[in-house]
């Protein structure tokens, strides 16, 4: 009688199928992986010292495929940071939210914008702490947004905006005109780049020191590309360094029209205007 | 219209079922060793108290189950056939159709499952409906439906592709007495129209009106097989009823019977049952509701 | 005895439909309403960001809440249709009628599927409305500060709205719903499996969404474990295990690069949707391997 019910039981076809095909599927999968991970569609996985610094939540939802999400809520948990000038609470959200999204240009600029320009100028005004510890950390954050902008262009080596940003933080805190000019000569020719880099990358090696004769060469070689380069500013500079130089008055430039509005510096930023050179209404 | 074949609608030989309860090497026999048939055209019912095996034979007949040993044959074909469920008509005990969807939806959804389409689907959706009453209640959704109307549309779902065979399991289970009797009618007319049915029930009475021919289980084993009056009908024992009889006739008739030397054993007024009275007052009460 | 076919695709379709009409009929595209709320709050968060930073967040928290109603909604409603029908016996009365089980699967399966597809269609039309009013609206704005400021030449206004444009309506933003319901329908294969042989509609629930889990996370779990010299041959064969028993759901994770704005490489998407048909097949084959002989 026993025989009766002593089928083959199903579980052993279930798992040998699930198994063979688990085995197939392995290094097709590895190599549909390796292929997306190159097309830059699919992040790899974060790095694990990411992993250490989440709250249980954002893991749960990390690992459960709400990677987007988790990200988005953490740049949103950032900007109550920024709200509350908690800059190190700020810099441990975007560590997470940049390992989750590296791919993602707006968190690496919103980073840099908010360490290197934010965080810096609250150190120059806040009150709280005496001169020399804001003195400290505002070179802290400043070096931090630098850190991030280069884990950033290494991700994405084609962006111009987080260069944009980061050149912010040598020109307008650290006063790097050396290293201002150098990220603007990097941005040039990047997809997206505004046509102002070009000019930037002239002005600023003007003013740094021992470049001056290849500032020169430079800038008159876009003056000399034709009117759409002739900006007051460019040949405000050129004219400085023909000064600086010494350069014989023939060889100079013709003087401008003297009716025209000569601005004596570079356009600076309003306070509208955000990183990347975005205007907010 | 009675079509007698020599293939047996169903023809179960020797089945046996046995279920493991879980993962203890513990074994229950649903089913012994059992062997009937159905002839084509007959009502045949299987009779017998709860967990005797009746709807772990059905099952077996209709392919939901598999024989631990032994056999199960539908019109010669084996039970696990899909042709042999073409020919089958079932009714399951206390059915849950889907809900969402309307009566007539319903037999468009099981026709449309037996290959039907088009016109010739609509016309067996009315026609069902008409059949089992339901043609006022054709677009409202089963949810709505009292269990006799679910009942019915079962009924009607197990008709919808002409089945030779129709499977009912406690076809009256839950139903009132009325509901009830509409289901035996329509029963009685399947048979007069040359299907072959076959139900299960723990209900004798109503089994014993529309049965031609009754299986007993009990524990899994076949107790009693036969027609009704094979089974039911006592030897040498004799009923007569008789109406307008006065004192005087009955006197005599007892001397005579005493004079055959036979016994009088029982004498008094046969008594209706308290469902055809029932019946009988709400048929009334019905007729007096009607508009004159 | 009248003929009946090996294989219908009618009966399917029919199955299908009825699957479908069960799902409309459970209301269950109100969670399209949700979804409609999620977006419209997305879409007017109001942060100290870019308009290109603010889009690209519209677009994420769209985007990702998509996925999750997508993958989720295909585990309820799978894991809902069958252990239902057998608890109301619904299941006898279909299995009774010359209907083959692969049918039945693959009917519950299809109807699923439309349902599913529907939905992502609907919710992308959601999204792409509120991205593309909100798109708009942002680039009239910027447009308008930049002229009234005067210093911006025609080619840095076109730029700045080139930003914005690039995070906001694109064409590719489809691909990304496609990579939503090529998962969703994985999800959905993986939960008829499990209902084949569960008890109840809460088990699938729960069993489904542990092994989608687990299917997002094994991925990160063996870089890290695999790779390490520390761990125990124990917690090393474990990993090795359950990689190949449980699907690889990381690998449609592909839409967020679609979403952030990579350039989409057509033959890996087809090759995703080649995948994803052979999780289809195996995952009914192993469904119909459990309920060929199930006993009702």
């Amino acid at each position: 009688m026993k025989r009766l019910f002593q089928r083959l039981p199903r579980t052993v076809p279930v798992l040998a199928l699930l198994a063979a095909f688990g085995l197939a599927r392995g290094p097709i999968e590895e190599g549909l992986r390796a292929r997306l991970v190159a097309a830059n569609l699919l992040v790899p996985p974060p790095a694990q010292s990411a992993f250490e610094q989440m709250r249980q939540s954002v893991l749960m939802a990390t690992l459960g495929g709400l990677r987007p999400l988790a990200a988005t809520y953490l740049s949103l948990e950032a900007f109550d940071h920024f709200s509350t000038k908690s800059w190190d609470d700020l810099r441990r959200s975007y560590e997470i939210v940049t390992s989750l999204e590296p791919r993602d240009e707006t968190h690496w600029v919103a980073v840099v914008w908010h360490l290197g320009i934010n965080a810096t100028a609250n150190m120059e005004i806040d009150g709280r702490l005496p001169a020399f510890e804001r003195e400290r950390r505002f070179k802290e954050y400043a070096f931090q947004a630098i850190d991030f902008a280069e884990r950033g262009i290494a991700q994405l080596p084609e962006s111009a905006a987080i260069r944009l940003q980061l050149v912010e933080v040598y020109r307008e805190k650290l006063k790097d005109d050396c290293a201002a000019s150098r990220v603007y000569g990097d941005t040039i020719g990047l997809p997206g780049a505004p046509g102002f880099v070009r000019r930037f990358h002239g002005y600023y090696m003007a003013r740094c020191p021992g470049r001056e004769k290849e500032a020169y060469a430079y800038l008159t070689a876009l003056y000399r590309e034709g009117k759409s380069q002739r900006k007051p500013t460019l040949i405000k500079e050129i004219q400085d360094l023909e000064k600086k130089l010494g350069i014989p008055v023939p060889q100079r430039i013709p003087e401008a029209d003297p009716d025209r509005p000569r601005p004596n510096q570079a356009p600076r930023r309003s306070s509208n205007v955000l990183p990347g050179g975005i205007v907010v209404p | 219209m009675k079509e007698r074949m020599s293939t047996p609608a169903v023809e179960v030989s020797n089945l046996t079922k046995v279920f493991s309860l879980g993962l203890r090497k513990e074994y229950v026999v649903a089913v012994d060793n059992l062997s009937f048939r159905v002839e084509a055209g007959e009502v045949y019912g299987l009779i017998g108290p709860n967990g005797s095996g009746k709807s772990t034979t059905m099952k077996v007949v209709l392919g939901l189950m598999a024989a631990s040993k032994g056999s199960a044959k539908v019109f010669g074909l084996d039970s696990g056939d899909i042709r042999a469920r073409n020919e089958i008509g079932f009714l399951p005990e206390n059915p849950y159709f889907y809900k969402h969807l309307t009566g007539a939806e319903t037999l468009r959804f099981y026709g449309k499952l037996c290959g039907m389409r088009g016109a010739a689907l609509a016309k067996r959706t009315a026609e069902l409906l008409k059949l089992v009453d339901l043609e006022g209640a054709a677009n409202r959704r089963l949810g709505g439906y009292s269990k006799g109307m679910l009942q019915r549309i079962g009924l009607a779902q197990a008709l919808v592709q002409h089945p030779r065979l129709v499977i009912l399991d406690e076809p009256t289970a839950g139903v009132d007495p009325i509901g009830s009797r509409q289901i035996r009618d329509l029963i009685l007319r399947l048979r007069d129209e040359g299907y072959t049915v076959f139900l299960c029930s723990h209900l004798l009475e109503q089994v014993q009106e529309v049965c031609d021919r009754v299986g007993i289980l009990f524990r899994g084993r076949m107790r009693r097989e036969g027609t009704l009056d094979e089974l039911i009908a006592i030897e040498g024992q004799t009923t007569l009823t008789l109406e307008g009889a006065s004192p005087a006739l009955l006197e005599r008739l007892r001397a005579t019977v005493a004079e055959e030397g036979a016994e009088v054993l029982a004498e008094g007024h046969p008594r209706t049952s308290l469902e055809q009275l029932f019946i009988q007052i709400a048929e009334r009460g019905g007729e007096e509701n009607q508009p004159s | 005895m009248r003929p009946v076919p090996l294989f219908s695709p009618g009966r399917v379709a029919t199955i299908a439909s009825g699957t479908v009409t069960q799902l409309i009929r459970m209301k269950t595209f109100y969670f399209l309403l949700a979804f409609a709320l999620v977006v419209v709050a997305a879409g007017n968060f109001n942060l100290p960001a870019t308009p290109a930073q603010e889009l690209s967040m519209i677009k994420k928290v769209s985007f990702g809440t998509m996925d999750l109603f997508a993958w989720l909604f295909a585990i309820v409603a799978t894991a809902l249709l069958i252990p239902r029908d057998q608890e109301d016996r619904t299941l006898y009365t279909i299995l009774s009628k010359p209907v083959r089980r692969v049918e039945y699967l693959l009917g519950k399966l299809g109807g699923v599927l439309v349902v599913v597809g529907v939905s992502l269609v609907a919710m992308y039309a959601i999204c792409a409305t509120m991205i593309g009013v909100r798109e708009s609206l942002f680039v009239a704005a910027e447009v308008e500060a930049m002229q009234a400021d005067g210093r911006y030449s025609e080619e840095d206004i076109a730029g700045q709205v080139g930003l914005i444009r690039q995070q906001g309506l694109r064409p590719e933003l489809a691909i990304a719903v496609l990579a939503f319901f090529l998962k969703a329908a994985v999800v959905a294969a993986v939960t008829i499996f499990l209902s084949t042989f569960a008890s109840s509609s809460l088990f699938t629930i729960i069993v489904s969404i542990l092994v989608f889990l687990v299917g997002h996370a094994h991925t990160m779990a063996s870089s890290f474990w695999l790779h390490e010299s520390g761990n125990s041959a124990f917690v090393r064969m474990l990993v090795k295990v359950v990689k190949i028993l449980i699907p690889d759901f990381q690998l449609f994770a592909f839409s967020e690069g679609v979403v952030l704005g990579e350039a989409v490489v057509w033959p890996l998407v087809w090759q995703m949707g080649g995948l994803t048909l052979a999780y289809l097949a195996v995952f009914l084959l192993l469904s119909l391997l459990v309920f060929v002989d199930k006993e009702f």
